[in-house]
């Protein structure tokens, strides 16, 4: 029998496992299905989890393999993670890289989901390139080029290459 | 680890490096975009669910502990 403190670990992971199920799915109603099955996986497999390691790369493998096997096709008919989001604002930053979170949101869904996983493990969910080449079981050479393929095509669908000669080049004034 | 043969069909390596303060950009929309995903509103199943697992598992303990006492 799972520890108490394995379910309070597992209660803890929860909203990043659910928020990674969103970005890979592209659906909040197969994200909950997701995650619902995850857990019971997780519960009934929590002897195979080695203490020390991450559980939330063994959390994301274990949804990533239910993903693939059995959702995969339907997240393709089912998109709809439109009008879930609490901010639909420019990201706070500096002036030469405000970017319209709706149109990020947009051209994220246009990434090949190889490449999507892959930057969100690295970029927001705070995986290691390691942990992510585990999760995705690839290798980590595998993992740096989709990396940079899916920063690439941002930068193209987002347009973003275009204005290197104007604000970007700028020089950013100092504060104060 | 073999990355090129692995991926015959897959487009070519780029050729120059997204500008940086691109990079950085899209770091700060990802990491934005993520936050809102994370702190939405959870719906309560997934908290009962592991309540109920919990408990599941407890009665069933107990009466393995039962049995075995005969």
């Amino acid at each position: 029998m799972p520890s108490a403190s394995f379910k309070d670990e597992l209660l803890a992971e929860i909203r990043n496992l659910r928020a990674f199920a969103i970005s890979l799915s592209g659906s909040v109603t197969l994200a909950d299905d997701l995650v619902q099955e995850s857990l019971l996986r997780a519960w009934a497999n929590s002897d195979k989890f080695q203490p020390g390691t991450s559980l939330r790369a063994w959390l994301f493998t274990i949804l990533r393999n239910i993903y693939y096997s059995n959702y995969r096709k339907r997240a393709r008919e089912v998109q709809d993670s439109d009008g879930f989001y609490a901010r639909r604002l420019t990201v706070p930053g500096d002036q030469e890289s405000h970017l319209d979170l709706e149109d990020f949101r947009r051209a994220l869904t246009m990434l090949p989901v190889e490449q999507r996983e892959v930057l969100t493990l690295i970029g927001a969910s705070g995986l290691s390139y390691e942990e992510a080449a585990e999760v995705c079981e690839v290798g980590i050479g595998t993992i740096k080029s989709r990396l940079s393929r899916a920063r690439a095509k941002l930068v193209e669908i987002l347009g973003l290459e275009e204005t290197s000669d104007l604000p970007i080049e700028r020089k950013v004034r100092r504060a104060g | 680890m073999n990355v090129i043969h692995a991926n015959k069909t897959e487009e070519p390596e780029q050729s120059a490096a997204p500008d940086p303060k691109a990079v950085e950009a899209i770091g700060r929309a990802l990491e934005a975009h993520y936050a809102d995903l994370v702190k939405a509103p959870l719906p309560a199943k997934f908290v009962e669910l592991l309540a109920q697992l919990e408990a599941q598992d407890r009665v069933s303990d107990a009466q393995g502990r039962r049995d075995a006492l005969g």
